[in-house]
This record gives C-alpha cells, sequence and structure tokens, in this order.
C-alpha cells in the first residue's frame, strides 16, 4: 500500500521530478525508506489541507451577512466537538508517528560488519573522502559499489558542515568534535549529486560533490586505479609537472609518488573526476587552467591562493592535471 | 504586605537559619564521609535541596504568600529543572555522575 | 453602521511658531510614558525596520532569479539572508506585536496605563537603539554573514575574525535586555491591574495570548542570554565554550540556542493568533467558538513549546531516542494548533459574515497558517525532515507561518484596530486591494519554494548551477517577492490616504464586542473616562445585546497619569554606548556603564515621595514591585539553570587541568557560603524592623547584611586570585571558562544585591524609608534571597558532588 503511494506521488510529478538533487527519487535503501514516510506524510498534509480548506470556503460562502438579517445564534461552544477534533487528530498523528519511530530505529541500526567504510571529512569547502580499509584517499567524487552497504563517518576539522546526496538518503552534519554516522546501502548504479547543506561561511553554495555508485567489478577497477603512482607524463604535462613540484602545489596536494600536502584536496587520479573544485565546473582543460591561475574567481574565499602563473603556466599544469587517471 | 496576614516570627526565621547551619555542616561532612559515597550524590541534591526550600517558604515568605506568587515562582522552577536534566541527559552528563 | 456620531481629530495647535511647537513635539514623544505613545513608536519603528528586512530579501531574490547571477557578491549575500532573518524576527515581527500589546492590552482589560510606564517606554528606546546598533554594522562594512541562528563555531573568532559577529551577539543581548523588561511589565499589568469583574477567564483571548507569550519572553530569552555570553567569552577573553580542542561541544550552542528559538517561533504566531480570535468573532457576529479552549491551547502550546526545540536538530546526530522523543513531542504540539484552527472555522459557521479588510487578513491567516502547520507535521517525522531540513521546504514552511501567519495577522489587526488608534478609517476598497496582491504575492514566491526544497536545494546558498533544474521556479519566485513589495506599498498608500484625509472614525466602527470601542476614537490620554463595568466575557456586547449579569460593584479610582520621564532614553542611550564601547574602547565601555547606572538610579529615584507611586497594589492585593521580582526571579531560575547545565554537562570533558578536586577549597567556600546564609537572616531582621518602624535596627540589619555580602564578595575575590596563581583562569580549560562564568556572574549578582542594600540604607539614613516604604526591602530582600539560594545549588553542585 505504501510503496502504491510512493509511486503514485512519482507519477503524478513526472519528470517535474527526476532532477539531479531530486530527493523524491530514491537510489538507495535509506532513500526508499524516507521516500515511504515522505508519501504517508504528504497524503495526510494534503488531506487535511484540503478538508480545512473546503470547511473554510463553505463557511465563507455560505454565512455571508444577508442585509437585514438577525444577529446569528450565539453559539458559545460544544464540549464534544471539542474532544471529538482533539481526538481525531491524535489518531491522525499515530498514523504518522508508528512508522516514524521505526524509520528512525531502522536506519539509524549500526551498520552490519561487511560494510565499506568511508570516512567523509567536510572541511571549507571541499570534501575529502578516505577508504581506511582500502589505503586511498580522495576527494569531492566518492565512489561506492553498488549493492553493498556503506558506512560513512562523518568528521570535520574546521566548522559544521553537512553532506546531503539526496537521491541517496537524508542528510547528516558534520560536527567537528563528534563522530556522526550514515549508513545506507546504495542500490542503482549511476551518478548522483550532492552539496553541503549546513551554512558553513563564505563558498557554502560552491562545497557540492558527486557520488559515483559503480557496480562492483567496475569499482574494484576504480580502487585499483587509486592505488597505482602516476606514470611520468611527457610533453606538457611534464612541464605541468615540473611547475607543479616546483610551487607551493606540493605543500598542500598529495599526488602518490609526487607529494604528500594534506590541506588541499588529493589530485592523485583528480584527471578522472568529472568536476573539480568541489562539483562546481566539468573537469576540462580550459576549466582546470582557469581554476589553477585564479580560483578565488570561481570559489569566493577559497584557500588556494593566487600563485600568480601565466596563461601557458596555467594551461600546463593543467595538461599535467589531466593526465593523471 | 502579604494577603493572608500571616507572617513568620523573628523566632521563625532564627529557628530557620539555625536549621541552614546544621544542614550545610552535615553536607559538608557527609563528603568526607567513605560510607556513604555510594548515595552521596542523592543525600547531598536531597539536602540542598531542603535548604533551597527553607529559603524559600520562610525567608522570603512563599509559605505566607497569596498562591499567585507561588505559580509564578514554582512554574518556572520547575520547567528550569526540567530543561536542565533534559539538557545532561543530551550531552551525555549524566555518565560523568557515576565515575 | 448605522448613524453614529463622529468623533473629530482635534484640530492642529497654531498657538506657538512652527519651529518651538516641532522641538517641543519631539520632546513629548522622547520623554512619553503614554503606553499608546510608546505603541505607535514601537509600530512605526518596527515597520521602518520591516521595510529594510524586505529590501534585504528583494535582494536576496533578484540574486537567486537566475542561476550564477552576479546581481550582490558571496559576501553581501551571506550578510543580507543572515540580517534579513535577524531583522524580521526580532525588529520587525515583535516589535509589530509590542505595538499591539502596548497600545491594546490596557484598553482591552480596562486599565488606564501598564503597571510601569517609565519601564515602558526604557524597553522601545534599548529596542530602538539595539535596531540602530545591528543596521551600524553595514555602515562599518562588517555585517553580520553568519546566518540569523549563527551555529558555533562558524561564529567563533577563528573563522569569523571581523566585528560581524560581535555586532550580532551585542545588539541580540540589547534586544533580549528589551523583551524581557517589556514583558514583566505587561505580566504584572495583566495579572495586577484588572478592574472588579476582569476575571481571568472573562479576558479577551488577545490578552490571554499575551501573557502566554510574556511567560515565553521572560523564560525562554534566559537561555539564549547565557549562549551568548558564552560567544561574547569565547571571542572576547578567550575562553572555550565553544572551542572543540578544549573539549567544547558545538552542540552546546545548537540546543541553547533551540531551547529559546522553538518557544520564539510561539512567541511570533500566539499575538496574531489572538488578533484572529478577536478579529473572526467581531465580524461573524457571533463569539469565539470555545473561547476557554482556545485559551487554555494557547497556554498549552506555551508550556510545550519548551519541550520540542531539538526537532531543529533532526540532522545534527544526537542519536535516535533524542530524535523519536522530540519527534513525539513536536507531533502532541499539533494538536493544540489544530483545536484552535476548528474553533475558528466553527467561529465562522452559523455567523453572520461582514468581510471587511481586517476580516480577509484574519481569513487568510487560518488558511496559510493551516499550510505552514501541515508543513511543520511534515517535518516533525526525522527521517522526512532529514530531507527537508536546510533545505528550501524549510524555507517555504517558516514562511507560511510567519507571513501567512504572523504578518497577515499582523495585517489584520492593523486594519481592525487602526480606527481606534488614529481615530480615522483605513479606505476598504484598497484594503481589500492589497490583501489580493499581498495574497497572489506570497503565495507566488513561497509555494514553489516546497518543490525547490522536494528535488533538494539547500537554504542559503548565493548563487545554483543550472543544470539542477532550479532555474524557473526561482523566477517564478522571485517575481513573486515583488508581488508582496507591492503589497506592502500598497499598505503605506492606504496609511498615508487615511491619514491625511480618511473617514473620521466612531467609537465602535465594527459593533465590536470588547472595552477598547467603548472609548473615543482614538482614546483621550487617560483611556476611559470612568472605568468600564466588566460583565462576563465580551463584556462590551453584553451592555449592547445582554445578557448583562450582575454588574460588579464600581470601582472607585482617581486618574492618576504617570508623568513624562527623560531617564529611560538616557538608560536607553547609555545602554548603546556600552555596546559600541565594546567594539571600540574600554573607556567607551566605562562611559556608558557610567550612563546607565546614573539613569538607572535617577529613573528609580525619580517618583519617589509621589503619594500614587508608593501606592502600587492591584487587584489581588499584591504590589506590582512584588509580582515584577518574583516574575524576575523565574527568568533566573533559567539563567543560572542555564549556567548550571552548562558547567554539569562539560564536567569532565577538560583536555588539560587543573581539575576541580585539584584546586576547589572546600573547607574555606564553606565558610563563605554559612557567611551568606547568615547575610539572609540578617535580611529578613532587617525587613521586620523597617515594618515595625524601627529605624535603628533597619538600618543595623540593612548595613549588616549588605556588609555580609561584601565579606562573600571578599571570598570570592580571594578564591578567584589564589586559583589564578595556582594555574586556573578562564582560558586556562574549560573547567576555568565554566567555572569562572558560572560563580562569576552569581557574584556579579551578588555586588548588584549589595549596591541594591547600600542604596536603601543610604535612604534610610535620610529619612525616606518608613513603615509604608517597605515593600521596597521586602522586594530587595527577595532578591538577595534567591542570589542566597542559586549559592545554595552552586555549592553542592560545583563544589561538594565529587
Amino acid at each position: 500500500m505504501r510503496a502504491a503511494l510512493a509511486a503514485l506521488v512519482q507519477t503524478l510529478g513526472g519528470c517535474a521530478w527526476d532532477t539531479p538533487m531530486t530527493t523524491v527519487i530514491p537510489r538507495s535503501d535509506f532513500g526508499r525508506d524516507i521516500l515511504h514516510l515522505y508519501a504517508i506524510v504528504t497524503w495526510v498534509a494534503a488531506g487535511i489541507a484540503l478538508v480545512v480548506g473546503a470547511a473554510l470556503v463553505l463557511a465563507l460562502v455560505r454565512f455571508r451577512a444577508k442585509p437585514g438579517a438577525p444577529l446569528p445564534v450565539q453559539t458559545r461552544g460544544h464540549t464534544l466537538l471539542e474532544i471529538g477534533w482533539t481526538i481525531a487528530p491524535a489518531l491522525v498523528l499515530l498514523v504518522i508517528a508508528i512508522p516514524t519511530l521505526h524509520v528512525i530505529f531502522r536506519t539509524q541500526a549500526a551498520p552490519p560488519a561487511q560494510a565499506l567504510e568511508v570516512t567523509v571529512l567536510g572541511r571549507q569547502w571541499w570534501w575529502e573522502f578516505r577508504y581506511p580499509t582500502l589505503g586511498i584517499t580522495t576527494a569531492n567524487e566518492l565512489h561506492l559499489p553498488a549493492g553493498r552497504p556503506a558506512a560513512l563517518r562523518l568528521e570535520g576539522p574546521d566548522v559544521i558542515h553537512s553532506f546531503w546526496v539526496p537521491q541517496l538518503g537524508g542528510k547528516r552534519d558534520v560536527v567537528p568534535g563528534r563522530r556522526n554516522q550514515l549508513a545506507f546501502t546504495p542500490e542503482i548504479a549511476g551518478e548522483y549529486w550532492g552539496q553541503c547543506a549546513e551554512f558553513c561561511g563564505v563558498s557554502h553554495a560552491n562545497m557540492r560533490m558527486r557520488v559515483i555508485v559503480d557496480a562492483p567489478e567496475a569499482f574494484e577497477r576504480w580502487v585499483a586505479a587509486q592505488r597505482v603512482t602516476p606514470p611520468e607524463p611527457s610533453g606538457r604535462a611534464a612541464e605541468g609537472k615540473a611547475i607543479f613540484t616546483s610551487r607551493a602545489c606540493v605543500g598542500c596536494h598529495a599526488i602518490r609518488g609526487v607529494s604528500a600536502g594534506v590541506l588541499g584536496p588529493d589530485l592523485t587520479t583528480f584527471g578522472s573526476r568529472r568536476t573539480l573544485a568541489a562539483g562546481l565546473v566539468p573537469n576540462t582543460p580550459a576549466n582546470v587552467a582557469a581554476w589553477v591561475k585564479d580560483p578565488g574567481a570561481l570559489k569566493p574565499g577559497v584557500k588556494m591562493p593566487v600563485l600568480g602563473l601565466t596563461d601557458d603556466q596555467a594551461k600546463a599544469v593543467a595538461a599535467y592535471l589531466e593526465s593523471l587517471k | 504586605m502579604n494577603v493572608t496576614g500571616a507572617h513568620a516570627t523573628v523566632r521563625t526565621y532564627l529557628k530557620v537559619a539555625l536549621v541552614l547551619t546544621g544542614v550545610t555542616i552535615l553536607e559538608v561532612g557527609s563528603i568526607y564521609i567513605r560510607q556513604l559515597t555510594p548515595i552521596i550524590v542523592p543525600l547531598l541534591l536531597a539536602m540542598s535541596a531542603a535548604k533551597f526550600a527553607l529559603v524559600v517558604l520562610f525567608f522570603m515568605h512563599l509559605r505566607y504568600e497569596s498562591r499567585v506568587l507561588t505559580l509564578l515562582f514554582c512554574g518556572p522552577l520547575l520547567l528550569a529543572t526540567g530543561i536542565v536534566i533534559a539538557l545532561m541527559t543530551l550531552t551525555g552528563a549524566f555518565l560523568v555522575f557515576g565515575r | 453602521m448605522g448613524a453614529e456620531r463622529s468623533h473629530r481629530a482635534p484640530p492642529a495647535s497654531h498657538s506657538r511658531s512652527a519651529p518651538v511647537s516641532w522641538v517641543l513635539a519631539t520632546a513629548s514623544w522622547i520623554t512619553t510614558v503614554d503606553h499608546k505613545r510608546i505603541g505607535i513608536l514601537y509600530g512605526v519603528t518596527a515597520f521602518a525596520f520591516f521595510l529594510l528586512g524586505g529590501l534585504e530579501a528583494l535582494l536576496i531574490r533578484l540574486q537567486l532569479a537566475a542561476p550564477d547571477a552576479h546581481v550582490v557578491s558571496a559576501e553581501t549575500y551571506n550578510a543580507l539572508f543572515t540580517m534579513h532573518g535577524t531583522t524580521m524576527v526580532f525588529l520587525a515581527i515583535m516589535p509589530l506585536n509590542a505595538a499591539f500589546f502596548n497600545y491594546m492590552v490596557p484598553l482591552l482589560i480596562g486599565a488606564r496605563d501598564v503597571a510601569f510606564p517609565r519601564l515602558n517606554a526604557l524597553s522601545y528606546w534599548i529596542f530602538l537603539f539595539g535596531g540602530l546598533f545591528l543596521n551600524a554594522s553595514f555602515l562599518v562594512g562588517t555585517p553580520p554573514d553568519v546566518g540569523w541562528f549563527g551555529y558555533a563555531n562558524l561564529t567563533s573568532k577563528q573563522f569569523s575574525p571581523s566585528h560581524s559577529v560581535d555586532f550580532w551577539l551585542l545588539s541580540l543581548q540589547l534586544l533580549g535586555v528589551s523583551s524581557m523588561i517589556a514583558a514583566i511589565n505587561f505580566i504584572v499589568t495583566i495579572v495586577n491591574m484588572r478592574p472588579p469583574g476582569m476575571r481571568l477567564m472573562r479576558m479577551p483571548v488577545f490578552v490571554w495570548m499575551t501573557l502566554v507569550v510574556q511567560f515565553l519572553i521572560v523564560l525562554a530569552f534566559p537561555p539564549i542570554t547565557v549562549g551568548l555570553i558564552f560567544l561574547m567569552f569565547d571571542r572576547f577573553f578567550g575562553s572555550h565554550f565553544y572551542d572543540v580542542a578544549a573539549g567544547g561541544d558545538l552542540h552546546l550552542w545548537q540546543h541553547l540556542f533551540w531551547i529559546f528559538g522553538h518557544p520564539e517561533v510561539y512567541i511570533l504566531i500566539l499575538p496574531a493568533f489572538g488578533i484572529v480570535s478577536e478579529v473572526l468573532p467581531t465580524f461573524a457576529r457571533k463569539p469565539l467558538f470555545g473561547a476557554p479552549v482556545v485559551v487554555y491551547s494557547g497556554v498549552l502550546i506555551g508550556f510545550f513549546g519548551f519541550g520540542v526545540w531539538s526537532h531543529h536538530m533532526f540532522a545534527a546526530g544526537m542519536g535516535p531516542v533524542a530524535d523519536a522523543a522530540f519527534s513525539i513531542a513536536t507531533m502532541l504540539i499539533a494538536i493544540p494548533t489544530g483545536v484552535k484552527i476548528f474553533n475558528w472555522l466553527a467561529t465562522l459557521w452559523g455567523g453572520s459574515i461582514r468581510a471587511t479588510t481586517a476580516f480577509h487578513f484574519a481569513v487568510g491567516l487560518v488558511g496559510l497558517f493551516t499550510i505552514g502547520g501541515l508543513s511543520g507535521i511534515m517535518h516533525a517525522s526525522p527521517p522526512v525532515d532529514l530531507q527537508q531540513t536546510d533545505s528550501y521546504f524549510v524555507v517555504a514552511h517558516l514562511h507560511y507561518v510567519l507571513i501567512g501567519g504572523s504578518l497577515f495577522g499582523l495585517f489584520a489587526g492593523a486594519y481592525y484596530w487602526w480606527p481606534k488608534i488614529t481615530g480615522r478609517l483605513l479606505g476598504e476598497r484598497l484594503g481589500k486591494l492589497q490583501f489580493w496582491v499581498l495574497f497572489a504575492g506570497f503565495n507566488t514566491t513561497f509555494f514553489p519554494q516546497h518543490y525547490l526544497g522536494a528535488i533538494g536545494m539547500p537554504r542559503r546558498i548565493y548563487t545554483y548551477a543550472g543544470a539542477t533544474g532550479w532555474t524557473l521556479w526561482n523566477t517564478v519566485s522571485t517575481v513573486g517577492a515583488f508581488g508582496i513589495a507591492a503589497g506592502v506599498l500598497l499598505f503605506m498608500v492606504n496609511a498615508w490616504r487615511s491619514l491625511r484625509a480618511g473617514a473620521p472614525a466612531p467609537a465602535d466602527p465594527w459593533d465590536g464586542r470588547t472595552l477598547e470601542w467603548r472609548t473615543s476614537s482614538p482614546p483621550p490620554p487617560h483611556d476611559f473616562d470612568t472605568i468600564p463595568p466588566v460583565l462576563g466575557r465580551d463584556t462590551f456586547w453584553r451592555e449592547k445585546y445582554g445578557p448583562r449579569g450582575a454588574p460588579p460593584a464600581p470601582s472607585h479610582d482617581h486618574i492618576h497619569l504617570p508623568a513624562p520621564s527623560h531617564w529611560p532614553v538616557v538608560v536607553g542611550l547609555g545602554m548603546a554606548v556600552l555596546a559600541v564601547g565594546a567594539l571600540t574602547h574600554l573607556t567607551i565601555v566605562l562611559m556608558g556603564a557610567l550612563v546607565t547606572i546614573v539613569g538607572i538610579f535617577r529613573l528609580a529615584l525619580e517618583h519617589h515621595r509621589t503619594p500614587a507611586h508608593e501606592h502600587q497594589t492591584g487587584g489581588l492585593g499584591l504590589d506590582h514591585r512584588k509580582v515584577a521580582l518574583w516574575v524576575f526571579l523565574g527568568s533566573e531560575c533559567f539563567f543560572f539553570g542555564t549556567l548550571i547545565a552548562t558547567y554539569l554537562a562539560y564536567r569532565g570533558r577538560s583536555v588539560v587541568g587543573p581539575e576541580p578536586h585539584e584546586i576547589l577549597n572546600i573547607p574555606l567556600t564553606t565558610v563563605s557560603t554559612f557567611d551568606l546564609l547568615m547575610s539572609s537572616l540578617l535580611m529578613v531582621l532587617a525587613l521586620a524592623a523597617v515594618e515595625r518602624d524601627d529605624r535603628r535596627h533597619a538600618r543595623l540589619w540593612l548595613f549588616g547584611t549588605a556588609f555580609f555580602g561584601l565579606i562573600f564578595l571578599a571570598f570570592q575575590a580571594w578564591e578567584f586570585t589564589q586559583f589564578v596563581r595556582e594555574g586556573l583562569t578562564l582560558q586556562q580549560n574549560l573547567f576555568g571558562s565554566t567555572f569562572f562564568v558560572l560563580t562569576g556572574f552569581h557574584g556579579a549578582h551578588v555586588t548588584v544585591g549589595v549596591v541594591w542594600l547600600l542604596s536603601l540604607w543610604l535612604l534610610d539614613l535620610r529619612g525616606r524609608l518608613r513603615a509604608a516604604d517597605a515593600v521596597k526591602v521586602e522586594v530587595a530582600g527577595l532578591y538577595w534571597h534567591f542570589v542566597d539560594v542559586v549559592w545554595i545549588a552552586i555549592f553542592t553542585l560545583v563544589y561538594l558532588i565529587p
């Protein structure tokens, strides 16, 4: 019954709901649990709104003052009615409360032993993803295998952020000093958009991310690619690497076998990411060059400094970064 | 002046002051008695609550005042206590008392 | 309406030259203590801030109309939404409500003014200066930009180094003081100044809602005051309340803020509910259906409103048990709210409806608040809320309840009471046009935002990508915002036309049910020529149409109008200077403090010998000042309760030493505790002496109490210096921060008490403390004993409990 209601909600909206950050087309168990509840509360709310609205309109139309009419009966109240419309809402609320309690405890249960552990660090204004059991670190693009439970531990070194990938479920705050958890099983492969959902400073709007849910074999390939030291580049990319290693870049960024910076995103497989600057723009050479030359133009307040690169130097660095697959 | 006309006498005040002194001595003494350690927290809370009540009822005259004033004070007092307990529960502070 | 006597507005005075009469007029407004004028001051000032907040909103909507727009920078946008929220909540809706409290409550209960007219003026001036101080941040280029609920630790010095957050927290403290003083004033007025016959259950529902709101203010503001004190101490003095590295818990700020924040939303909406409860019956020509139930449900909402605050924190990671508890509590609170809606519907049912503009707005509230309340119920389910919170869905929800609810209610009140306040009618045709424009604009702006939230648009983002699919309905929403602006403009046109040449209003233009319609429009300075008899609920209606019942014995009152005073504006100014000094230089802080303290003393002693001020006893036989102090002590339970809760919550979380058991000196503190207990004994002896006009002993015991207080302070000063020497400072660790702030504020309270007692002692020396003045000593005594009682709690919880 609830599945039917949820499906009805979806079909009514049609593709008006099929947007990248939609909350009503779930792709995980967590998301589906929420949607069932969402459907219930929406129908209840719509039903009550209809009843109250109809009563209001009816009263306004039917009881308009007629010229010369006497004073209406000065009814003061009706005890039975009061009891009735106190108990009725309470019963309606039960319909919401009982499944709510169910879902709260089910979705906050400890993740199963075979869950893939990911540590999510929310930082001003990008996302770091560490896979402690796999020994890899990446940034702004989270890869997860379809069908396997994921156990996200949310930590933060600066201010409060909130991890939200609507199609994979609800959000959870990243609170410095606390270890919050989010557990779910992504069910369908695809690319999902996420965004920070707790105001965290100047570029809060620019703290976005992508979650790539891979089929298990594709995920294994991705993991393997993260572990490989990138080969020596040639041509333009080599020029770029020379600039990268001789400038401040190495102080903040880590590239396996090249640098070990921890203040900025890990760039080991930057070239294979679909977006840059935390989900802001597509990962194209032109965008990368522009970013490297003047990150603040795209992301106000960004901690990455302007290094005074020329256009040519920026393009070389871009070529190097794009070669990191 | 108060509504009911009843009034505590100076003797009452002196007796209350004596009891307050006595309870304070008991309170401070009890933390040094090792046998009381398992119940020390509820014991101390009860004793300080008793002192609290004595000052409010007698020195602040609430025992002899109109019920309106009792309501105006005790309502917020109870609500505040509830919120304090809720806050401590939410922040996990009650675990500290177990140490 | 029949042929009623019209009441002409009095002609302007031409007896003085124009500039002089301007100066005199301004001076009379600056020194006014008349609740009607103060109400107008609140209304005009709040409306100006409302327009400012609206401008901020329009800029926000312009920036969001298209993806990747550059109407304003990210920094500016973040300041805009912060200031928009803070302005609308604290500088617009709350004081607009206060405008009606001020003007109407005394009239509605049949009183001539509020209990403390000069404190009433003081509340206004602190509000004005607080609002100006907040907006001065724009002028120096550092407006607050952390959101209206400023989550720690974004607000820390590390992540918000400029003065932006300081402007925010200091002005909130000022506004809090203003609200609290006003709240105590109104509680005493409603409790103590009702004429014979005006029993509590006969009071108009608007007065009841006002009463509940004042209690909410008095009890909800202390927690946020404490939360802001913690933030202030972190930023100015290096304490660690919100310092994660030192063991601080960032959830603490959220809890303290929302323990205030949730009652705050009921503070914002209940007055509107009260207005609707007056407007609907008047224009349906039927009594409010289930009036006692509407009253009880308001009281229940107020009370339970203190138990649901963490529903703002469902995404914060409190754990499933806390989520479940607050979810159930939130759903429960929906029941009394729904009951009100049903009672309003039943009021209309079977009525004879005259659809005036005021009525339009009241009905608008019923419909729009229902929508807002229903989206609120959706939020009450934590799993659903995890998708909706921090998105445009909650933005839609909050605007439906705050605009569709509070603002529509305020407009209903404006159209309803405008004739009474100004003596003129607002245009009905223009009014109804205004309603429909506002209604259409509002729904166009905010209904689509439910959808935007459902397709994942987070809140507080200055821009977004077009590929998200959010563009179309953002553009529509922006168009709607200009519709709202047009609606507000139409009101201003209507108001202007009414003031210049509107039809004169009779005393009772609507065939009303309550006492304000029994006096002229506008009322004379003394409100009523004679205090009206109270025959029951809807007493004026009963006078006109019956049933009459037995009229109560007429009250013999003499008309005493409180004299104007310039001390309220001086104290307000002093406090503003204090705030400015906090951001500039210590000397300015001291100057501000001096002006404030001198002002307070002059205010307190201004009418010391006027007969009317010696007897301030109300209908229950209680003195106004005594009732006021007990209410204040209730708020102090929350103030110290919050400080103590924080101390206990942070116990054992310090990352470095020293620890309490290493440093607290129990034997010494036992002596100082005993000293304070004995001071209470001396205090009751002092009161007994004053009551029997024994001036020698009164002086002895008063001085003795103060002296014992000074001894306590000496002990505390010694303790503090010892601790600093042993390495425990405010900055050292969490224990240092919580200990010094808790005991320090207690010490500050003792200091105020000592000053108070010494002042009374000095008054006695000058022969100005006789038996008739005993209530002044009694009130000081109550304060003193309470400070003692708080120490009893602190001594046990901080020093003794292992």
